[in-house]
C-alpha cells in the first residue's frame, strides 16, 4: 500500500503546483513551479505503469519548456508590485470550479486503473478480443520489437507516425518564420 | 568532449564552477543515454521521440554553461537545419522505398519479402532514422531561435548588433 500512499502525495503535491502555478505573481516563480508540476506529473505516470509517457514528460515537460520559458521571460521585465500572489478573479474561479465539480461527480463512474471489471476485461477476468489484446499478443510475432508502444508507433501507426513528425518538423519552421530568423545569430 | 573556444569572454552565460564542472561531468551520460534510448527504443521503453528530446537537451545544457552564442557557433546552424531536413527526408524514403517495392506507405514486410531484411529494421529506420533526428533538431532550433540575441542585449555587447539589425528586435529597449 506504500505506493498508493506514495502516488496519491503525488496527486496532492501535483494539485497543489498547479494551483500555485496559476496564483504566483511572478512569472519566474511561476515557471519554476510548473517545472515542479511536470516532474510529479513524470513520476506519476512511471506509477500508472506507462515510462514511455513519464519520459516524454520529464525532457520536454520539465526540460525544454521550462528553459524556453525561462529565455521568454528574460526579454520581459518583472511585475513593479512586491505582491505574492495574482489577484483571483472571482468569475473564472467560478466558471472552473463548476467545471472541476461536473468533472469530479463523473469520476467516480470510470473503472479503476487495472480492475477486472474494466471493459477490456471479459466475464471471469479472460481478455476479450481489443484492439489492445491484439496488440499485447501479436506484437513480437509481427514486427520483432519487445516494446509495444514503439512498435504501434513505429510499425502499426506508422502512418501517423509520420504526420507528427512532419508536425514536429513544421512547428521548428513556424517557430523560425514568427521570429523572421533564417539563421540562429 | 572539445568545449567552445571562447566560453570565459563577455558572452559566457554562466560562470559558475558548479554549474560548469556538472555539465561537464553530466552531459555525456546524457548524450549516451538520449542515443540509448533511440537505438534501443523498440525493445525497452523510451523511443526516438524521448531520445532524440535527450540529445537535444544536451545541447541546451552545454549552452546553459559554456555560453548560448559560442555553443551556436560550435554546432552550427546548417547542421541543426541538415538534422531536421534528414530526419523528414529519411523517414519520407523509407516509406516511398517501401512502395517502390510494391508494398504501401511504411509497410516493412515489402523489404522483409524482397531483401530479407526483418520488419524489425525497418521500424528502426524510421525511428533512429526519422523521428530521433527531427525532435533533436527541433529541440536545437527552439532553443537557439528563442535565443537568438539573447547574450549581446543581456551584457549591452555593441558587438551583434550589426548583425541582428536584419530582423526585428523582439526585446526591450533598454
Amino acid at each position: 500500500m506504500i505506493e498508493t500512499a506514495v502516488a496519491y502525495t503525488l496527486a496532492i503535491f501535483i494539485l497543489l503546483a498547479a494551483v500555485a502555478t496559476a496564483l504566483f505573481r511572478d512569472v519566474l516563480s511561476a515557471i519554476v513551479v510548473f517545472g515542479a508540476y511536470s516532474l510529479g506529473m513524470a513520476i506519476l505516470y512511471t506509477f500508472l505503469l506507462a515510462p514511455d509517457v513519464a519520459m516524454t514528460e520529464a525532457a520536454i515537460g520539465a526540460g525544454v519548456t521550462t528553459i524556453l520559458l525561462l529565455l521568454t521571460i528574460a526579454r520581459t521585465t518583472r511585475p513593479s508590485t512586491d505582491r505574492l500572489f495574482e489577484r483571483i478573479n472571482v468569475p473564472a474561479v467560478i466558471v472552473v470550479g463548476a467545471f472541476v465539480l461536473v468533472l469530479g461527480t463523473l469520476l467516480p463512474d470510470m473503472y479503476a486503473v487495472g480492475t477486472e471489471s474494466a471493459p477490456i476485461w471479459g466475464e471471469q477476468g479472460v481478455l476479450t478480443e481489443t484492439p489492445s489484446l491484439y496488440y499485447i499478443e501479436n506484437t513480437f510475432s509481427d514486427t520483432g520489437a519487445q516494446n509495444a508502444v514503439s512498435a504501434v508507433l513505429a510499425s502499426y501507426r506508422g502512418f501517423d507516425t509520420f504526420g507528427e513528425a512532419v508536425v514536429v518538423f513544421a512547428a521548428a519552421i513556424a517557430v523560425l518564420l514568427v521570429l523572421k530568423r533564417e539563421v540562429f545569430t | 568532449m572539445s568545449q567552445p573556444d571562447s566560453y570565459t569572454n563577455s558572452d559566457t552565460y554562466s560562470e559558475s564552477q558548479v554549474i560548469l564542472t556538472s555539465v561537464r561531468i553530466i552531459a555525456p551520460f546524457t548524450l549516451t543515454y538520449g542515443m540509448f534510448l533511440s537505438l534501443h527504443g523498440a525493445d525497452t521503453p523510451g523511443g526516438s521521440f524521448q531520445g532524440g528530446a535527450i540529445i537535444g537537451v544536451t545541447v541546451l545544457m552545454l549552452a546553459f554553461a559554456f555560453g548560448i552564442d559560442p555553443t551556436r557557433k560550435w554546432v552550427k546552424s546548417s547542421f541543426i537545419a541538415g538534422l531536421i531536413t534528414g530526419g523528414v527526408t529519411i523517414f519520407i524514403a523509407t516509406g516511398l522505398f517501401t512502395m517502390a517495392l510494391g508494398g504501401n506507405f511504411l509497410e516493412y514486410d515489402a523489404i522483409a519479402d524482397t531483401f530479407g531484411i526483418a520488419h524489425y529494421w525497418g521500424m528502426e529506420a524510421i525511428e533512429v532514422g526519422g523521428v530521433a533526428l527531427i525532435v533533436a533538431g527541433a529541440v536545437m532550433t527552439l532553443f537557439f531561435a528563442t535565443a537568438a540575441g539573447f547574450t549581446p542585449e543581456r551584457h549591452g555587447n555593441d558587438t551583434d548588433s550589426a548583425r541582428s539589425g536584419s530582423g526585428p528586435e523582439v526585446g526591450r529597449d533598454d
